[in-house]
């Protein structure tokens, strides 16, 4: 009797492992005719050629690895199972993120935040009905009120949440989609995302799994990469992808409505093309030393007596990688600083301490655009509050001290010595409470016996700060210059927002950030502006590779 | 536990509700009361540059009452984000994913760069069978450039859209701030024909002899307040058939080196880069160049008496612009025949004119009865600034495209040398040797 069970079940594991295999030679088959019909433009032909890539590429890989996975089932060894269980994995999400695509499910959901104000109200009365439900608990002693309590709870939550799915238009919403689903096509998808479902039951089931010789490390390794794929795969899609997509985009000159060729290095050597000729004089235009048409004058500079002017073919991307460099050297220490000695003080147990911790930290998480919408106008060189309260203060030192100095209001904005500062102490003041309170998280962890022992030996609040404090905050001043750095080389919404037009006066606050969306989304030039990303990102990446040198020579992260 | 489980199912029931919900399809232009077309009406998106809640309200009536009269067709308005919200970088976005509405707006300057991409729809085949369509009822200048084949290299031989409006600048007074300074009032100098360079830097001048804070003039720092002074020289930014740059001309310097004079010499502008606008708002600015863009806000916030004069005759002339923008149809709309028809009954005599009575727009038809019906929309009393601004008399420049180069590039070379150059960081003769040596890499890219 129990053999004949036994008999039975593995007879239908059989069965479930040869209809997946089945249902990969079945992949394989149909990945290959697709192949057949992209290859000789019978299908997708419309599609951009990266995309095509992309395409041909996936099913390529789709058909090589199900038709192995179905050998291997066939072989019944678990190497199959696994490979089986990714593949129908990834085809039941892609084609789940397929069919609600289809079924208009991401274009609804900014329907549904245009409908949802209507309907939000009554969800007041699902959180009436849930306190009212909870109220029941004052009642253990009386069970009957109680219940009472509980019942009422339950049905005006129910209520109020169906009256508020009908406000937020689910009935519409129902009969939207079962007109979608009838559609063949999307039918079609459906169905697949179902046999893609039944593939994983099929192949995940406990008792195959024994079957196909499973062992524990496979299990956890499955199991591990399940609930680490959500993530994995947003990184592939939507951070690796895009990454080496872009560096594609660079080698092209793609202006993002399909018009693309592809030009090899020709962005890179744009970028880099310099010349460096003599100069008979400080004063000669350039022009008579190199071609005006390719070259603009970047720099002129005497060197042993000799004049020598450097000229670019893009003079600007050089201007905005100055300007960049400039705004990170300011801005990283006078956002770095401040928050050092700001967060000692702040981490002193003084009474309504914690409200000034709140104050400093509030621009850091205020809207960038707003912030610099005000600074716009504390900045106005006419009306603007900084330049009144420097004439204010001008004028009262003026007629006390009986002195003349001029009362000169200072462009903020709208002057290129000036600009950049401007938006550089904008940049400092927001970043600072970040960073004031990176450097308070890093003071709790440093030893109160260490400042008691040097207490005990005399030493000073100072010497505290040099020979304790600071030593000790290595790890955090290392985390806090690496990531204001990053920020700061990436610099771009102060100056989209504050200077009008934006980058100037002149070019004095062109960044690299700015000026690659000026090249890609203003005029037209993706592949260009792509190209700038890259050279930005290697910029970075050097920057930061430093910055991880000069730790681990100094040791930071060894205390 | 019970209470746990309630709470979770809640969140579970919402969260697939939600999900449920998010399938309907999106709403048309009413959210809370939805209109379902029928099963044979076709939905036409479309899009403007409103520049406030009202022009936003106005649009959409006009939406409303076009849906009514276009059978078969529901229109959903989308009034886009404002110039300073990036609304070309935003439709440009949406053009590349393939989302962007069926008919749309975009500024003049930037419809060679939409055309010769293949952005948006030669309607010239349209066009020629509608009957009562001429290009005549708009004016010349912006269909010149509306109708210019990129690939012959002539015009009347295409139909990209049609001007929504026209517009033109003038100099906002603050009235109170003249008469205090004791200045000639520009209006009667204006109407005495004694308005040009000199008057107007005398009253300037005068003006910001009130204080260290008082202004004679502002303007806005882009091309079209420097543009006008280049003009009024008989200058321009580009030569005769707009293939090279003409910044350097004689004439061209002559007005530049008059704007300078303002800024760096007589110091009795706003300085050049701060925006003027508030502190013409706040009544420290004698004169404000602008459009008729400007006059919603100052009807709104002046605290002032107000009124506007034409810009002072230069050595050639008045040298103003014709500011325009147009309706042009997606070249991926479904739809054409019905783009096209919508285009036109944005552009009507009565659909301007609605939108005109905010004080925004002048119409683009050229219509007696549009004309004078603007001169009704006061403040500010004369109105007929603008109407001379834009008289053919005053030979306005039309703003426009660079067919045979590209705008945004050569507009960002041009914009920062001039702003040095008025800046005072830059000499005449500095600028004179290298605008144009750099502004014509923008007819080679």
């Amino acid at each position: 009797m129990h053999k004949d069970a036994e008999s039975t079940n593995i007879t239908r594991i059989e069965t479930f492992i040869n209809i997946v295999t089945g249902w990969h030679f079945f992949l394989s088959f149909a990945g290959l005719i697709l192949l057949f019909f992209i290859i000789f433009k019978q299908l997708f032909s419309n599609l951009p050629s990266w995309l095509m890539f992309i395409g041909t590429i996936s099913i390529i890989f789709l058909v090589g690895t199900s038709f192995f996975a179905g050998i291997q089932l066939r072989k019944r060894t678990r190497v199959g199972r696994t490979i089986s269980l990714v593949i129908n994995y990834l085809g039941f999400i892609f084609s789940f993120i397929a069919l609600l695509q289809v079924l208009g499910v991401f274009l609804g959901v900014d329907a549904l935040a245009k409908t949802f104000g209507s309907g939000i109200g009554w969800l007041a009365g699902v959180l009436a009905g849930y306190l009212i439900h909870a109220a029941g608990d004052q009642f253990h002693f009386r069970i009957q009120i109680e219940e009472l309590f509980r019942k009422i709870g339950k049905y005006i939550a129910l209520v109020f949440f169906t009256i508020f799915l009908f406000r937020v238009g689910l009935i519409k919403a129902l009969i939207y989609l079962g007109k979608q689903i009838i559609i063949p096509t999307n039918l079609m998808i459906a169905f697949l995302v179902i046999l893609f479902g039944i593939a994983i039951w099929l192949m995940w089931r406990e008792e195959t799994g024994i079957y196909l010789h499973r062992n524990n490390a496979q299990t956890e390794a499955l199991e591990g990469y399940l609930f680490l794929s959500p993530n994995l795969l947003g990184f592939l899609i939507f951070f690796a992808f895009p990454l080496v997509f872009s560096f594609y985009i660079s080698l092209t000159d793609w202006d993002a409505f399909g018009n693309s060729n592809f030009i090899g290095l020709a962005n890179y050597l744009t970028i880099f093309r310099l010349n460096l000729k003599p100069l008979a004089s400080a004063t000669q235009n350039f022009i008579q030393v190199m071609d005006g048409s390719i070259y603009s004058e970047l720099l002129r500079f005497n060197l042993f007596g000799k004049y020598f002017v450097l000229g670019a073919a893009d003079a600007r991307f050089w201007i905005s990688l100055r300007n960049t460099l400039v705004f990170c050297i300011v801005t990283v220490p006078l956002s770095a600083i401040p928050a050092l000695l700001l967060s000692n003080i702040l981490n002193s147990k003084i009474p309504g301490m914690k409200i000034f911790r709140a104050i400093y930290f509030l621009p850091s998480i205020a809207a960038v655009v707003g912030i610099s919408l005000i600074w716009q106008w504390l900045y106005n060189a006419t009306i603007g509050y900084i330049n009144y309260f420097i004439t204010l203060g001008l004028q009262f030192i003026n007629s006390i001290f009986a002195t003349s100095y001029p009362i000169a209001l200072i462009r903020w904005l709208s002057e290129s010595r000036t600009a950049l500062l401007a938006i550089i102490i904008v940049s400092a003041w927001q970043t600072m409470g970040f960073n004031t309170v990176l450097f308070m998280a890093g003071l709790q962890n440093i030893p109160k016996e260490l400042y008691e022992a040097a207490t005990v030996d005399g030493a000073g609040r100072w010497a505290k700060f040099w020979k304790i404090t600071l030593p000790l905050l290595a790890p955090t001043t290392f985390f806090v210059i690496t990531t204001t750095t990053i920020q700061a080389l990436q610099v771009f919404e102060q100056v989209f927002i504050m200077t009008n037009p934006p980058g100037s006066p002149g070019t004095s606050t062109l960044t690299i950030v700015l000026y690659l969306y000026q090249n890609g989304f203003q005029r037209f030039q993706q592949g260009y502006g792509a190209a700038i990303a890259w050279v930005l990102f290697i910029v970075i990446f050097a920057v930061t590779l430093l910055q991880f040198r000069s730790q681990r020579r100094t040791g930071a992260y060894d205390v | 536990m019970n209470q746990k489980f309630i709470a979770s199912l809640i969140v579970v029931l919402v969260t697939f509700s939600m999900l449920l919900a998010a399938c309907q399809p999106a709403p048309a232009a009413a959210p809370e009361e939805p209109v379902q077309p029928a099963a044979e009406e076709i939905t036409l998106r479309w899009r403007t540059r409103p520049d406030n809640q009202a022009e936003i309200d106005v649009y959409s009536s006009v939406s409303a009452e076009l849906d009514g009269a276009m059978e078969g067709v529901t229109l959903v308005y989308e009034p886009g984000g404002s110039e300073t919200s990036s609304y070309q970088d935003v439709l440009k976005t949406e053009i590349g994913a393939g989302t962007a509405p069926d008919v749309f707006w975009i500024p003049g300057t930037d419809i060679a760069d939409f055309a010769t991409r293949g952005l948006i729809m030669d309607l010239k085949s349209m066009a020629d069978k509608t009957d009562g369509f001429k290009t005549t009822d708009f004016y010349s200048g912006p269909m010149y450039h509306m109708t210019f084949n990129p690939t012959t290299g002539k015009t009347g031989e295409a139909l990209w859209g049609l001007p929504r409006d026209v517009s033109t600048f003038v100099l906002y007074l603050n009235l109170d701030l003249i008469a205090e300074a004791g200045a000639d009032d520009p209006r009667e100098l204006a109407k005495a024909g004694k308005w040009d360079w000199d008057a107007f830097l005398d009253v300037s001048k005068k003006v910001s002899e009130l204080g260290s804070d008082v202004y004679g003039y502002g303007a806005n720092a882009w091309w079209g307040p420097y543009g006008v002074w280049i003009n009024s020289a008989g200058g321009g930014f580009f030569n005769a058939d707009r293939t090279a740059c003409a910044l350097d001309t004689p004439e061209a310097i002559e007005g530049l080196t008059f704007e300078r004079k303002l800024y760096v010499e007589e110091k009795v502008a706003v300085p050049y880069g701060e925006d003027s606008e508030p502190p013409f708002l706040a009544g420290k600015v004698g004169m404000f160049q602008n459009g008729r863009w400007a006059t919603p806000g100052t009807r709104a916030n002046a605290n002032f008496t107000w009124d506007v004069v034409e810009l002072p005759m230069g050595p050639e002339g008045m040298g103003n612009w014709l500011f325009w923008g147009a309706y042009v149809v997606n070249a991926k709309t479904q739809h054409p025949e019905e783009a096209w028809k919508l285009v036109q009954m944005l552009t009507t005599a009565e659909t301007q004119g609605k939108i005109s009575a905010l004080g925004t727009n002048i119409p683009s038809r050229v219509s007696q009865a549009a004309l004078d019906s603007f001169l009704t929309f006061t403040p500010p009393d004369n109105n007929q600034a603008f109407l001379n601004g834009i008289a053919e008399a005053s030979n306005p420049t039309a703003e426009g495209p660079l067919w045979a180069g590209s705008w945004p590039n050569y507009d960002s070379i041009m914009g920062p040398m001039i702003s040095k150059v008025l800046n005072g960081e830059m000499t005449i003769d500095e600028y004179k040797q290298s605008i144009c040596v750099e502004a014509n890499k923008a007819f080679t890219q």
